[in-house]
């Protein structure tokens, strides 16, 4: 029995490519693997956006009218609402100059409880080395 | 129809329109804020979710579980150990 941590780390642009898409996806369907896995093991995932890949988290995105694609907005708020853990780099978020307003950080909108929080990256880099596995998009 | 499907269920979640991992991951979650003996049952038309991800699931609980399957869709019963 054992629970393996995953990280998440998304530094890439949303919709320049399919990287932060795929990264929440995987977030999100690692949830799901228990099911394949022996009993007791468990998967623990951890989504950290920084760099660039804070930009995915900025709310009123309009990818359907502009790329015809659906929102990351909507899969962050997923993420959310399955109680991933979700972190945004402060030290990033303060060199776009950006504030907590401008970011998704909940999902109560569609009944998630989970919050996301903006923490200093030595906070990212503290999740990253107590994890088993690093995935970074 | 067997002993779930005929039950009031004391909760139903409507996965509809919802492709994989959202059923199982949500019933998951539902399943998890319920009482030992409650009844869930789930709206799903997604048919690796309805057909093997939460059958599966259900099992690897051993929960009870039932599938009444209709024009597209299928109503799940899961009773919570």
């Amino acid at each position: 029995m054992a629970t393996k941590k995953l990280s998440f780390i998304v530094k890439s642009l949303p919709y320049k490519t399919e990287a932060s898409r795929l990264a929440l996806t995987h977030a999100i369907a690692s949830q799901t693997v228990e099911i394949y896995l022996e009993d007791g093991d468990m998967v623990e995932p951890v989504l950290a956006f920084m760099g660039d890949g804070v930009l995915n988290c900025l709310k009123d995105q309009t990818a359907m009218n502009l790329y015809g694609v659906t929102s990351l907005e909507q899969h962050i708020k997923n993420s959310l609402l399955l109680d991933l853990k979700v972190i945004i780099c402060k030290e990033d978020v303060e060199k776009f100059g950006l504030s907590e307003d401008a970011l998704i950080m909940d999902a109560e909108d569609i009944g998630g409880e989970t919050k996301a929080s903006i923490a200093p990256f030595s906070e990212i880099m503290k999740e990253m080395d107590s994890s088993d596995h690093l995935l970074f998009f | 129809m067997g002993e779930l499907s005929t039950a009031t269920p004391t909760e139903t979640l409507d996965v509809l329109g919802r492709v994989c991992p959202y059923p199982l991951v949500l019933t998951k979650k539902a399943m998890e804020k319920l009482p030992s003996g409650a009844v869930i049952k789930v709206l799903c038309d997604a048919p690796a979710s309805a057909e093997d991800s939460i059958p599966r699931y259900a099992e690897k609980q051993g929960f009870k579980f039932e599938s009444v399957r209709h024009e597209g869709y299928w109503e799940l019963y899961i009773q919570k150990k």
